[in-house]
């Protein structure tokens, strides 16, 4: 484009200019993206973490947090990002209740056999409420505009979209106060002491059973966050589920177990790839790069790139 | 008080366990001696909640403990120092010797017990920020052992506490025993350096292919001839 | 086993003549998809029954077999060999990603095969976005009663497949693989190539699948068979029948077609949802499925006659 002779040499160096605006763009907006799978998987790094449970529903999870956003918008005409504050407690309850008529009976056989029925379970609570979703909100995508919904703050030539601003200011809050919880209040360092070893948590006198409760409410909390936020920065349908179990689970993997900021950190990683890759190899094929990273990483290093090696 | 009655316990089809029984007295400490493989682990393993014994009963100060959830175990008063420590490793010594006192009972005592566990063990009031990780295997032992007395315990049981510490730190750990024994604490002690376990017991147990084989005041085992034989002999852990 | 062997050929053998008895165009549609079902629930019964591992990318396979039949066969290449050349290329690419994928345990095999799958969908949705209809000549010359026959022919030779597994020493195995890799190993048991071994046979059923799927559609989009509901319904199939068993993924596919065509009138994914938490029950409950509730409830009956003597 720039090496042919005919080209001006002033217009080549604006259209250069353009081009690296265009990218820039395209990684502010990944960035901006990539907030949000960090707040994903930070929920299903929780649980994985600490009850040695994979969770495949979580997308299914940030689904109904969209949804309770959505209809508290639809109905209430509730601003999204106040109905946080319903959607997380709400998610929180949500989360005992799974795990209290679910999870609780997975996590009683032995590591293998556990992470191998938690799938299964998961696959099955997934299966059950994309099919709940269907039915009573049908297939069709939703999305919440707000009065400010197109609102952009500008920065030099790149644009950034407030909404999404917002939601990774959102998130990363959310994310630090997740990693001050485990790191000061009492139970949080229960919580990390039966991530580490369960026994030796029983024998110093904690529940580990209602240390798993919390954990496990805590990541559906974080999931419904995250739907809060996609709904009203993106959109949202019943089929998102495994898009977002995927995302969040390439993240996890990525990132390794172990650390909160690390999986944050993560969620921007791919976010930006994805969009480095979008410019590179052109829109669809953004998805596929990153499983083919994630495959590549799973094989390679499955406690990722941040994480302690648990083999 | 703790009594053990015709205790049974197996792993699968393998018996570990046969009609044991034992007591440990308020104030006492009591040793559990016997080759590796005899059961002794489980049998604190049992006392502690985390096996299930197939028959015979666990009774501490008259209420039996087979049912209970390990985690309330502790908030009766029973406390234990497992094998190899078993310490949260990417955790802080503070932070471990905190979640020692988690239970309720335990956490109206906190302010106390902390100081007296590092009055015990001074070494580890300078290294309350490190991680527990970077700490020499006997520091990790005294952690460990801090950790349980955080739960404020009437019993303390120790599973091994000599194995792979440098001597001087053991001599340190035992010293300390006994300083916690003298304010009240009983002591259940699993230890290989039988030597050092009946120097610091009143009493011992032996236990030998899951069934009790020995017992009696410690003195008398040290003299006595089968022990001399067995444990003592030139292949036996020297002090 | 060998009973259920000889009942179920038996029932297919029946099944023979069906298009000569039955006039009705829908009634020989419905059978050869709980065919088609059958013979896709096998397939994955081998990798997850008898290999002890979930694979969540098995559309994968069932895409490649359909994607490769059709463009043979719509190239001229005779039905049956381009249906050969599509299991061929499912187990080719099983082989070559499989050494990699089968480093991974549990459920780190599980999500990098869901990976997998996606990847190839994705890949061939955006490469082929254009829907797949067979050429006037072929519409025209349509016979339901072949792609019958083929159907039938799968899932007999499914069945076959996996009964004179289950016997061998492949798969007894395989069987030693599933309960205990480690001492499997050590008694000289090579886990890896009986793996890969299970894996060809289970891709290349799931490819043959794939390739009569392209036979019996006229149209369809290229990527719907690597659509991630091809492996949910053979997991679910499978699990709900009996996992590892001969008639357990029979008993879920039959099941699971007639669940779902009667009940896709009202509620479009009703079926999902009584499958999702059946599973669920499956799981937690009685994991060998309703072969295992069967065989309970058969011992049950046949305490209470005896005592009643």
């Amino acid at each position: 484009m720039c090496g042919a002779p005919t080209w001006a040499p002033s217009r080549c160096a604006r259209d250069a200019g353009a081009a690296m605006t265009l990218i820039a763009q395209q990684i502010l907006l990944g960035l901006l993206l990539g907030g949000l799978y960090g707040l994903a998987a930070a929920g299903l790094s929780l649980v994985f973490g600490v009850l040695k449970v994979l969770n495949v529903a979580h997308g299914e999870l940030i689904m109904l947090g969209g949804y309770g956003a959505f209809w508290l918008f639809a109905l209430l005409g509730w601003d999204p990002f106040a109905s946080l504050l319903v959607v997380i407690p709400g998610a929180l309850l949500l989360g005992a209740v799974l795990y209290l008529v679910l999870f609780g009976f997975v996590v009683r056989a032995h590591e293998e056999i556990r992470i191998k029925n938690s799938l299964l379970v998961g696959f099955g609570l997934a299966l059950s409420l994309h099919a709940l979703a269907v039915r009573l909100w049908t297939a069709d995508d939703r999305s919440i505009t707000t009065s400010y919904g197109g609102a952009v703050i500008s920065l030099g030539d790149l644009a950034i979209p407030l909404i999404r601003l917002l939601s990774l200011a959102i998130a990363l809050a959310l994310i630090g106060g997740l990693h001050l919880l485990l790191a000061r209040w009492r139970w949080g360092k229960a919580i990390r002491a039966a991530a580490e070893d369960w026994q030796a948590a029983l024998l110093t006198g904690i529940d580990v059973r209602r240390a798993y409760l919390l954990a496990f409410a805590i990541g559906t909390a974080l999931a419904g966050a995250a739907g809060t936020l996609v709904s009203v920065g993106y959109s949202i349908s019943p089929s998102i589920g495994l898009e977002w179990t995927l995302k969040a689970l390439i993240v996890v993997v990525l990132a390794g177990l172990g650390s909160m900021l690390g999986t944050f950190a993560a969620g921007l990683l791919v976010g930006v790839a994805e969009a480095v890759s979008a410019t590179i190899f052109g829109g669809p094929y953004r998805e596929v790069v990153g499983l083919i990273i994630f495959f590549v990483v799973l094989v390679l290093r499955p406690q990722g790139l941040f994480g302690r090696s648990t083999r | 008080m703790l009594e053990i009655r015709g205790l049974e316990a197996a792993y699968g089809d393998v018996r570990v366990l046969s009609s044991v029984s034992l007591t440990v007295g308020p104030g006492e400490i009591v040793a559990l001696l016997g080759p590796n493989g005899a059961g002794k682990s489980t049998l604190l393993g049992c006392v502690a909640g985390l096996v299930r014994p197939r028959a015979g009963s666990v009774s501490w100060e008259g209420e039996d403990l087979r049912k209970t959830s390990p985690h309330l175990i502790v908030e009766r008063g029973i406390a234990m120092v497992p094998e190899g420590r078993r310490l949260f490793a990417s955790m802080t010594v503070e932070d471990n010797l905190d979640l020692g006192a988690f239970s309720a009972r335990a956490r109206a005592a906190r302010r106390q017990s902390l100081e007296r566990v590092l009055t015990l063990f001074p070494d580890l009031a300078a290294r309350r920020r490190q991680l527990v990780g970077a700490l020499s295997g006997g520091q990790q032992q005294m952690v460990a052992v801090g950790r349980a007395l955080m739960a404020s315990p009437r019993l303390l049981m120790l599973d091994e506490p000599s194995l792979g510490i440098a001597p001087q730190l053991v001599r340190a750990i035992l010293d300390a025993l006994v300083e916690i024994n003298r304010a009240g604490v009983a002591v259940f002690l699993v230890e290989q350096n039988v030597r050092a376990a009946l120097t610091l017991a009143h009493r011992a147990y032996i236990l030998e292919g899951g069934r009790v084989a020995g017992e009696g005041r410690a003195a008398a085992l040290l003299e006595d001839a089968h022990v001399r034989r067995a444990y003592l002999g030139p292949l036996a852990v020297r002090p | 086993m060998r009973a259920w062997t000889l009942a179920i050929l038996l029932a297919l053998a029946l099944l023979t003549p069906l298009p000569l008895l039955v006039a009705r165009e829908d009634v020989i549609n419905f059978v050869l998809l709980v065919l088609l079902s059958i013979t896709l629930a096998q397939s994955w019964n081998i990798i997850a029954g008898y290999a002890g591992q979930v694979n969540l990318g098995h559309a994968a396979f069932f895409g490649l077999g359909a994607l490769t039949t059709r463009t043979l066969w719509i190239g001229g290449v005779p039905v049956l060999l381009a249906l050969g050349a599509g299991a061929a290329v499912a187990v080719v690419f099983a082989l070559l990603v499989g050494g990699a994928a089968f480093r991974l345990r549990g459920a780190y095999f599980a999500i990098g095969t869901l990976a997998l799958g996606e990847i190839l969908r994705t890949t061939v949705s955006n490469a082929l976005p254009e829907i797949s209809t067979l050429p006037e000549g072929s519409i025209a010359g349509y016979r339901l009663a072949q792609r019958y026959y083929l159907a039938l022919v799968l899932a007999a030779l499914s069945v076959v497949v996996v009964a004179t597994l289950a016997g061998s020493r492949l798969g007894l195995g395989m069987q030693a693989v599933r309960e205990d890799e480690g001492a499997a190993e050590a008694s000289g048991v090579a886990a890896l190539g009986l793996k890969l071994r299970a894996l060809a046979l289970s891709t290349g059923l799931a490819g043959a699948a794939g390739g009569l799927f392209a036979y019996y559609h006229i149209s369809y989009y290229p990527s719907h068979p690597f659509g991630p509901q091809w492996t949910f319904e053979a997991l679910l199939m499978t699990y709900i029948g009996g996992v590892g068993t001969l008639h357990g993924p029979v008993l879920g596919a039959v099941l699971y077609v007639f669940l779902k065509e009667y009940l896709t009138v009202r509620w479009v994914d009703f079926h999902l949802l009584i499958f999702g938490v059946l599973f669920i029950a499956i799981v937690l409950i009685f994991p060998g499925g309703l072969v295992q509730a069967a065989e309970g409830a058969h011992r049950w009956l046949t305490r209470r006659r005896g005592r009643r003597r």
